[in-house]
C-alpha cells in the first residue's frame, strides 16, 4: 500500500513489514505464548522456513489496515481480557509505527497451551 | 478491615509482632488487606498511565481483579491456606481486567501451585510460592517485557530468596519483599525507555507494590482504609479552597513537609481538623503538602504541629480575608460585558473568545453570546449550546474564532433543534472579519454566505513564545524565542517581540493592505504594546494601526492584517 501525501513521491510499505510489527507486538503481549499457521499448508511450510509473520494476515482496504491474528494463549489466564489486549496493542504498535489507521484486528484463538497443569 | 487488626492471626504467634505461619482464613485477610490498601492508592497507580491504549487504567484494572478474587472467598470459612489459594487464584482468574490484571492473575496462580493443599504457609512455603508466582506470570508471554509488573514480581521473589536465610518470621520476610518491590518499582524507567520518557515508573509493578505493602501494615497493624484521601501532589487544586472560605476561618496555610517517620494519616487528619477546616494533604515521592484554614490566632499552631513531625521546607500563609476582597474588587472593576440584544426572528451571534478584552470586542459588534475558550481550553458542545439555547431567537450564527473548536460547533448544529449555522472561523481575526458584515434583521441564508465569504478577506496573525525548540516549515525554533504564525503557518522565530511582530507584517504582505489591527493579550505591559504600535506605525506610515485590548491567554499579540 502506499502514501501519496509525500511531495517528493510515494511510500510503500509492503504487507510483510506490517505484518511483522504485528507479529512482533503479539508476541509480546501478555498471555500469547506463539502464533499458529492459519491453515494446514501453511503450517507445513512453516516447518521448512521459519517465518517472522506467521499467524499474521494483514489487508489493506479504504485506506486502513484490517489485520487477523492466529494465536495460541497460554492456559490458565482469561482468553477474552487477553484477546482484547492484543489486539489494543497490535493496533496502537501498527498505527503508531507506519500511521496509517487500522480499523479491525480479528483475533482467532487457535489453542491453549497448558505450561502448569493444576 | 478488621476491628482488631494488631492481632491478625491466632495461630503460632510469638508475640503479636512476629507471626510464623498463615492459614487459610490469614491469607483471605491478607488478601482484603492488599485489595484496600490498593483502593486506596488507586488514583496514584492510574496516574502512571502512558500508554493511550494497551493499558486503560491499571490501577482500576487490578483493583478490580483484586475485587473479584476476594469476593470468591469473602464468604469462605476455609482453614486449609492451599485450599484458599486455589479459590484466590480462581476469583481472580475469572475476574481479570486488563493486561496487568490477567498478570495478576497468573501470579495468584502460581502462588496456590506452591500451597498446594497444605494446612498453613511458613516462611519456607512463602518464599518458594513467590518463587512460583513469578515463573507462572514469566510463562503466560514469549517475550516478557522487563521493566513492568513481570520485573518487580521477579525482583520480589528474588528479595524473598535472599532474605529468608535471615529470618523466619512472616512478616519480617514480607518486609524485606515490599523493600525489593519498592526498590524494583523505582527502577523500572532504567529497563523500560517508554517509561523513562514519561516520567513514571510503571504503573502495574506499582500497583503490585501496593497489594504487597497493604499485606504488609496489615501485619504491622497499621491502617488501611481512612476517610482521608491523600492525592498526588499534582492534582491539588489549591487555588479553588479560597471559594470555600468559612466564616471565622481567615487565615489560609500550606506547609510542605518531609516527615520523620512514616505519616499515620487519620491521626493527622484527625489532628488537623480539631485546628481547622478546608484540609487537603498530597502527597508526592515522600513529601507531603498540607493545606489548611484556621483562624487568626491559630494561624502558628499548624506549622508547629508539623515540625513536630518532620521537616519542613516550605511554608506559605495568606489572609483569606483580604484575597476575598481583593478579589470582589477586582471583579467590580473590570467593565461589564454589554452583549448585543437579539430579539426573536433576529439572528443571534455567539462567538467563542479566548478573553476578556476580546469578549468585549465582539459583544460590541454584535454576539448576543459569548463561550469563553481557546486554544488550550477548547468549550464542549454543551457550553455552545447552552449559549445557543439561552438565545430567544432561533436562528444562530457561531464563530468558532480556533480551528479546534469548528468541530465542537458543528456538533452543536446537528443536535440542536434550532436553526444554527457555524462560520468555520480559524482564528480571532477571521471572527472579527466576518462579524463586521453581520445585520441581526437579514435573511439567514445571505448572512452566512456573506459572513463565509469575510472569512478570506483578512489574513490573521499571532505572536508567542515557543514552548519547546523545533523546526517547522523550515524555520529553525528555540525555545523562548518569539515565534510568529500567519494562518496558522510558522513563519519568524525571533528573539524580540518587535522584531517577529515586524517579520510577521512583512511575510504577511502589509504593504499592500490598509488595516492592522492589533489585539494584545493578558501577558504583555501596556508600555510595550504602546512602543511596539509606534514601530510598527513608523513603518507603515498610511497604514491605519488599531491597537486593541484582547486579553487573551498565550499569544501577546493577535493581529488582523486586511
Amino acid at each position: 500500500m502506499s502514501d501519496s501525501n509525500n511531495p517528493l513521491g510515494n511510500i510503500f510499505v509492503s504487507y510483510r513489514a506490517i505484518a511483522t510489527v504485528a507479529y512482533q507486538s503479539a508476541l509480546s503481549s501478555y498471555g500469547v505464548v506463539g502464533l499458529a499457521a492459519k491453515n494446514l499448508a501453511e503450517g507445513l511450510v512453516q516447518v521448512l522456513v521459519k517465518d517472522p509473520t506467521l499467524g499474521v494476515e494483514v489487508h489493506f482496504a479504504d485506506k486502513a489496515i484490517q489485520i487477523d491474528l492466529y494465536i495460541i494463549i497460554e492456559y490458565g489466564t482469561r482468553i477474552k481480557m487477553v484477546a482484547s489486549s492484543v489486539s489494543e496493542s497490535v493496533k496502537y504498535q501498527v498505527e503508531k509505527t507506519f500511521g496509517l489507521p487500522v480499523t479491525e484486528v480479528n483475533v482467532h484463538v487457535r489453542g491453549l497451551r497448558i505450561s502448569n497443569p493444576d | 478491615m478488621s476491628n482488631e487488626p494488631n492481632q491478625p492471626f491466632a495461630s503460632d504467634q510469638a508475640s503479636p509482632s512476629s507471626c510464623r505461619s498463615i492459614d487459610g482464613q490469614g491469607l483471605k485477610d491478607l488478601v482484603e488487606a492488599g485489595m484496600s490498601w490498593l483502593k486506596v492508592n488507586q488514583q496514584i497507580v492510574n496516574e502512571l498511565n502512558v500508554f493511550p491504549v494497551p493499558d486503560g487504567d491499571t490501577g482500576t484494572n487490578m483493583l478490580l481483579t483484586m475485587q473479584a478474587a476476594y469476593n470468591e472467598i469473602a464468604p469462605s470459612h476455609e482453614k486449609n491456606a492451599g485450599k484458599m489459594a486455589h479459590a484466590i487464584a480462581q476469583g481472580a482468574l475469572m475476574g481479570a481486567r486488563g493486561n496487568s490484571g490477567v498478570i495478576l492473575s497468573q501470579i495468584w496462580r502460581g502462588f496456590a501451585r506452591a500451597l498446594d493443599n497444605l494446612d498453613e504457609m511458613d516462611a519456607d512455603l512463602f518464599v518458594r510460592a513467590i518463587a512460583e508466582a513469578k515463573n507462572t506470570a514469566y510463562k503466560g508471554v514469549v517475550r516478557p517485557v522487563e521493566g513492568t509488573i513481570l520485573t518487580v514480581v521477579k525482583d520480589s521473589a528474588a528479595a524473598a530468596e535472599k532474605a529468608r536465610s535471615e529470618t523466619d518470621d512472616l512478616i519480617l520476610l514480607l518486609e524485606k519483599v515490599v523493600e525489593g518491590a519498592d526498590i524494583s518499582v523505582k527502577h523500572t524507567p532504567e529497563l523500560l525507555p517508554v517509561l523513562k520518557q514519561a516520567g513514571v515508573v510503571d504503573s502495574g509493578g506499582k500497583g503490585f507494590f501496593f497489594i504487597l505493602e497493604g499485606m504488609l501494615r496489615y501485619l504491622k497493624g497499621l491502617p488501611l482504609e481512612s476517610s482521608t484521601i491523600v492525592q498526588p501532589l499534582s492534582m491539588m487544586q489549591l487555588d479553588k479552597a479560597v471559594e470555600e472560605i468559612e466564616p471565622g476561618q481567615e487565615v489560609e496555610v500550606v506547609i510542605d513537609f518531609r516527615p520523620h517517620t512514616d505519616l499515620n494519616l487519620e491521626n493527622f487528619y484527625n489532628d488537623l481538623s480539631e485546628m481547622g477546616t478546608s484540609i487537603q494533604v498530597g502527597e508526592g515521592d515522600g513529601m507531603y503538602r498540607m493545606h489548611i484554614h484556621v483562624t487568626n490566632e491559630r494561624r502558628f499552631d499548624p506549622i508547629n504541629y508539623v515540625m513536630g513531625l518532620g521537616t519542613w521546607s516550605k511554608i506559605a500563609m495568606e489572609n483569606l480575608v483580604a484575597q476575598m476582597e481583593e478579589q470582589t474588587a477586582g471583579a467590580k472593576a473590570a467593565p461589564k460585558l454589554e452583549l448585543t440584544q437579539v430579539e426573536e426572528g433576529q439572528v443571534g451571534i455567539v462567538a467563542i473568545s479566548p478573553g476578556a478584552g476580546l469578549s468585549r470586542v465582539f459583544a460590541s459588534l454584535g454576539a448576543a453570546a459569548i463561550v469563553e475558550g481557546g486554544q488550550t481550553m477548547n468549550p464542549s458542545t454543551e457550553e455552545i449550546l447552552s449559549a445557543c439555547d439561552s438565545l430567544p431567537t432561533d436562528k444562530i450564527i457561531i464563530l468558532p474564532n480556533n480551528k479546534n473548536i469548528i468541530l465542537a460547533a458543528q456538533n452543536a448544529v446537528s443536535v440542536s433543534p434550532k436553526k444554527l449555522a457555524v462560520i468555520p472561523s480559524r482564528s480571532i481575526p477571521q471572527g472579527v472579519s466576518a462579524l463586521f458584515r453581520y445585520a441581526p434583521d437579514a435573511d439567514f441564508d445571505d448572512l452566512v454566505s456573506e459572513m463565509n465569504s469575510a472569512l478570506t478577506d483578512v489574513l490573521s496573525g499571532e505572536v508567542t513564545i515557543a514552548t519547546r525548540t523545533v523546526e517547522i516549515n523550515g524555520v529553525n525554533v528555540r525555545e523562548g524565542e518569539v515565534i510568529a504564525l500567519l494562518d496558522g503557518k510558522l513563519v519568524a522565530s525571533r528573539s524580540q517581540l518587535d522584531d517577529a511582530c515586524i517579520e510577521l507584517l512583512e511575510k504577511a504582505g502589509a504593504e499592500d493592505k490598509e488595516l492592522i489591527t492589533m489585539f494584545y493579550g493578558n501577558n504583555i505591559h501596556k508600555d510595550e504594546v504602546n512602543r511596539i504600535a509606534g514601530l510598527i506605525r513608523d513603518r507603515y506610515p498610511s497604514h491605519e494601526i488599531e491597537i486593541k485590548e484582547g486579553g487573551q491567554p498565550h499569544y501577546q499579540f493577535i493581529i488582523a492584517i486586511e
